[in-house]
């Protein structure tokens, strides 16, 4: 055998780690349709609908899922596939409402912290720490016992407690790229405390918030279901998720399956959906992940 | 190296990163060379000419866009074909030890080193039962001159030079024929990188289990210093291609280097003439047709706009005047150092 | 001059890493600093670098002693001193293209308007294609990426210049080549180098003067085998 000949280039090409890439392409694109059908329905359904969601007929109640009600009707002949879309509506605005919110005061909050480190630090953990300890559920009740039942209480309850969490991450990462000599050199180069912060620090926690907000986005909704459920959220007529469920817990003990199951899956699937792309999300940031090719 | 069974034969080794566009690149091309036992080989070159890819794809950790051919064949396994199975089980540790770039990193900070040495010696070799498996890492620990008193220390405890020399003592744990060290010595300073590089140099010489001739060792560096102190031979690697296989001596000392890269590369030290080689490496994306460093070469001619052949471990078509004062023709003899 | 008078310094109060040192560079001077990987070199080279303030000692800077540290200093004297670190990946900022991180100082001291015509001029200096003036960090090797980070700490056009273990992780042509963009830049200017190191031979080559660490401190903080965990000058 001699090498001494320039070689054609190669043919045979052998890969690597294939499937392990797939099965993540494959859960990240069930996600991400999954999600996708949810927005379209939550966009589309109510406007091309021609079915009115409180339209109540007392003559079709509590009907098994059929043709003409591929869910189901409730306890007051509604139609509980709308009843659904509409509850879907109200729960992802809420949820998206407050995870902003709660990310953009986290996100500020940690950042300060980080940032000045010192005893404005300590002072500001330790109020973290406090509202920590106390159960998210309980201080949410608190919150909206202060204000009418509507979207807005719901949405400041569900952020007032859930800020907390991206506080401490977004101080995590600012910690540690606080002492990263690209600082250090942004300072020698003449970079004031506030330019360092938000040419450096932000962008660099921006995904690490961003996905801490998308996390939020599930948690958020499964905690304004909770409140609904307990009667302390929305009002009763508005067809959120969790009233929805809370208004079956009659029929389901009568046997009728369908008024619990259905809003519970819509409950379940779009927030575990959304769960798993910033999952995804998160993964592809990894800087190990970031560059495929590493020289 | 005559007479000298390899232990490591690369036959045609070539990478490529598929990457988003369409793009290519050639990380590796047509690399060939053996390591026998007993043996250092040197792999050099500039920071990104892909010699870090070639260790990545000798250990079968490539990312999942990358593409390889050619064989890479250790006794009668080509690590190429192995699939992941069989290089977890077999070949890594068992087969090939693995001398990393940052030891510290290399550790896990939460566990002591003697921690990691047992754990090393019961998941590597067939010691069983606490007493024995307490000696053999002992032992272990003793062949990396690292210092039994320090077993109990957290990686974090440790100098530069003892972490280099606990993941040293974890590679020669499942007492592999084939070492492979990728950049050792970064970021130590001199005395610690002659320190490490003749620890591994005796860990090549010290026979192996068997009483044989030793372990191979493949140093991957761009620290010409300390592949002068401890290579056998010496590889240069340039836009992902070898293009100089000398011997150590011959390449360091006199006649030097034949390949006009290779002589630039030892020129730009700072005991020598302390000036760079013109230019930058080309993109491995974007290599050119020809001879890739024509560009960057004062020699450079017509004639390199074709691909060089690689004539007696040399790919150069206007190389340096060696032993015999003129550049050989292909029908030179002195070819056995990269065929099988 | 650039005088270090009998710095302590570290981070814990309790286990300075540095102890005493004493050490000035005279205008236009190369002054070499040779010490073993962990001695504490790299947190002086922070002091004079007015990036880590002293536990004790002063720092005197062109005959100006200097009271504040990192922000709080006045921009002109932070600015005088130009810094070069070991790692260029944690010295670059990720998200920023190689141009702007060449123009960031330009930028945040509000001479934005100089960088089209500076930053060209530096990338040509420090021997930067075009091309590459254009890609983010991680698309280029670390050998370009320590040039823009030399093209950074020039941009302001430093009377100071301290390259702390600059050519630790590159190979033997790309540290040829970053030297003599230093000193291209020094014959030009005129400007004063403290470049810490534990390369004898390179250290010597390049600089003036070279001094060792031992000679400057009568105390050396770790010893062989268990240093003292110092977040900053990881990898030193």
């Amino acid at each position: 055998m001699t090498c001494d000949a320039p070689a054609a280039e190669p043919t045979v090409w052998r890969s690597y780690g294939t499937r392990r890439r797939s099965t993540r392409a494959v859960r990240v694109r069930v996600c991400a349709a999954l999600v996708a059908v949810t927005v379209l329905a939550v966009l589309l359904v109510p406007p091309l609908a021609q079915l009115d969601q409180q339209a109540v007929d007392l003559a079709a109640k509590l009907r098994p899922p059929s043709w003409a009600h591929p869910f189901g009707t409730d306890d007051l002949g509604r139609d509980l596939l709308l009843r659904c879309v509409y509850g879907l509506r109200v729960s992802l605005l809420v949820g998206l409402v407050a995870a902003l919110v709660a990310a953009v005061v986290g996100t500020a909050v940690g950042a300060a912290a980080g940032a000045l480190g010192g005893w404005a630090d300590r002072a500001v953990m330790r109020v973290v720490d406090t509202l920590s300890s106390v159960p998210h559920l309980l201080l949410g009740i608190f919150v909206v016992a202060l204000f009418r039942p509507g979207v807005v209480p719901v949405a400041v309850s569900v952020a007032s407690t859930h800020w907390l969490s991206t506080a401490r991450i977004v101080r995590a990462e600012v910690l540690s790229l606080r002492s990263r000599p690209y600082i250090d050199a942004a300072v020698s180069g003449g970079a004031s405390r506030r330019r360092v912060a938000v040419r450096h620090l932000l962008p660099a926690v921006a995904p690490q918030a961003a996905i801490a907000a998308t996390l939020m986005v599930p948690h958020a909704m499964w905690h304004e279901s909770a409140l609904s459920f307990l009667g302390l959220g929305l009002p009763a007529h508005m067809a959120s998720l969790g009233n929805l469920v809370q208004g079956a817990r009659g029929s389901l003990l009568a046997g009728h399956w369908w008024p619990t199951l259905f809003p519970g899956l819509f409950i379940i699937v779009p927030t575990l959906a959304v769960a798993g792309l910033a999952g995804a999300w998160r993964e592809r940031l990894n800087p190990r992940r970031r560059s495929e090719l590493m020289l | 190296m005559p007479g000298r069974t390899p232990v490591l034969s690369v036959r045609g080794l070539s990478v490529r990163f598929l990457m988003p566009g369409g793009r290519r690149v050639a990380a590796v091309t047509d690399a060939h060379f053996d390591v026998a036992a007993g043996e250092c080989l040197a792999l050099i070159g500039e920071s990104g000419c892909g010699k870090s890819v070639l260790a990545s794809a000798l250990l079968g950790l490539l990312p999942a866009n990358a593409r390889t051919a050619g064989r890479a064949l250790l006794g009668d396994l080509d690590l190429l074909a192995a699939d992941e199975r069989t290089l977890s089980r077999t070949v890594r540790g068992r087969l090939v030890g693995l001398v990393p770039q940052s030891p510290a990193a290399h550790l896990t900070p939460v566990r002591t080193v003697r921690s990691q040495t047992q754990e090393t010696v019961s998941a590597l070799t067939g010691v069983r039962g606490r007493a024995a498996v307490r000696a053999a890492a002992r032992a272990a620990a003793d062949r990396a001159a690292f210092p039994a008193d320090h077993l109990d220390r957290y990686p974090h405890e440790l100098s530069g030079g003892l972490a280099q020399r606990a993941a040293t003592a974890l590679a020669l744990v499942g007492d592999a024929p084939l070492l492979l060290a990728d950049e050792p010595t970064t970021g130590l300073d001199r005395a610690l990188v002659d320190r490490t590089v003749d620890e591994l140099r005796r860990h090549v010489d010290a026979p192996d289990a068997a009483g044989g001739t030793g372990r191979g060792l493949l140093m991957i560096t761009h620290d010409l210093a300390a592949a002068e102190r401890v290579a056998d031979r010496v590889a240069v690697m340039y836009a992902g291609r070898l293009v100089e296989l000398a011997d150590a001596a011959s390449f360091f000392g006199t006649p030097g280097p034949r390949h006009p890269y290779s002589r630039g590369l030892l020129q730009a030290l700072p005991d020598r003439a302390f000036a760079p080689v013109p230019g930058m490496p080309p993109e491995l994306g974007d290599l050119p047709e020809g001879c890739a460093f024509a560009p960057r070469c004062p020699r450079a001619s017509a004639a390199c706009a074709a691909l060089p052949a690689t004539v007696g471990g040399l790919a150069c078509h206007h190389p340096l005047p060696g032993d015999d004062g003129e550049a050989p023709s292909p029908t030179a003899s002195s070819t056995e150092d990269i065929r099988a | 001059m650039l005088e270090l008078r009998s710095v302590t310094a570290g981070y814990a109060r309790k286990a300075p890493v540095v102890h005493g040192v004493s050490l000035a560079v005279a205008p236009g001077e190369a002054v070499g600093l040779l010490g073993p990987s962990g001695c504490g070199k790299s947190t002086l080279a922070r002091v004079a670098a007015l990036l880590h303030r002293p536990d004790a000692g002063t720092l005197v800077l062109d005959g100006e002693p200097v009271r504040r540290w990192r922000h709080r200093a006045p921009r002109a004297q932070r600015t005088a001193v130009g810094v070069v670190f070991q790692q260029p990946r944690l010295s670059a900022d990720p998200r920023l293209r190689l141009a702007d991180l060449i123009a960031e100082p330009l930028r945040a001291t509000g001479r934005r308007e100089e960088a089209p015509r500076r930053v060209p001029e530096l990338a040509a200096a420090v021997g930067l294609t075009r091309d590459l003036l254009g890609r983010r960090p991680h698309e280029v090797s670390d050998g370009q990426l320590q040039r823009a980070c030399l093209a950074r700490a020039l941009v302001l056009r430093p009377r100071w210049l301290i390259c702390d273990e600059m050519t630790a992780m590159l190979d033997a042509s790309t540290t040829a080549a970053l030297v003599a963009a230093v000193e291209d830049y020094r014959a030009a200017t005129g400007a004063g180098l403290l470049a810490v190191g534990h390369d004898h031979t390179l250290l010597h080559r390049w600089c003036d003067r070279t001094v060792h660490w031992d000679d400057l401190s009568d105390a050396v903080a770790g010893e062989e085998g268990l240093v003292t965990p110092s977040p900053v000058t990881d990898g030193s």
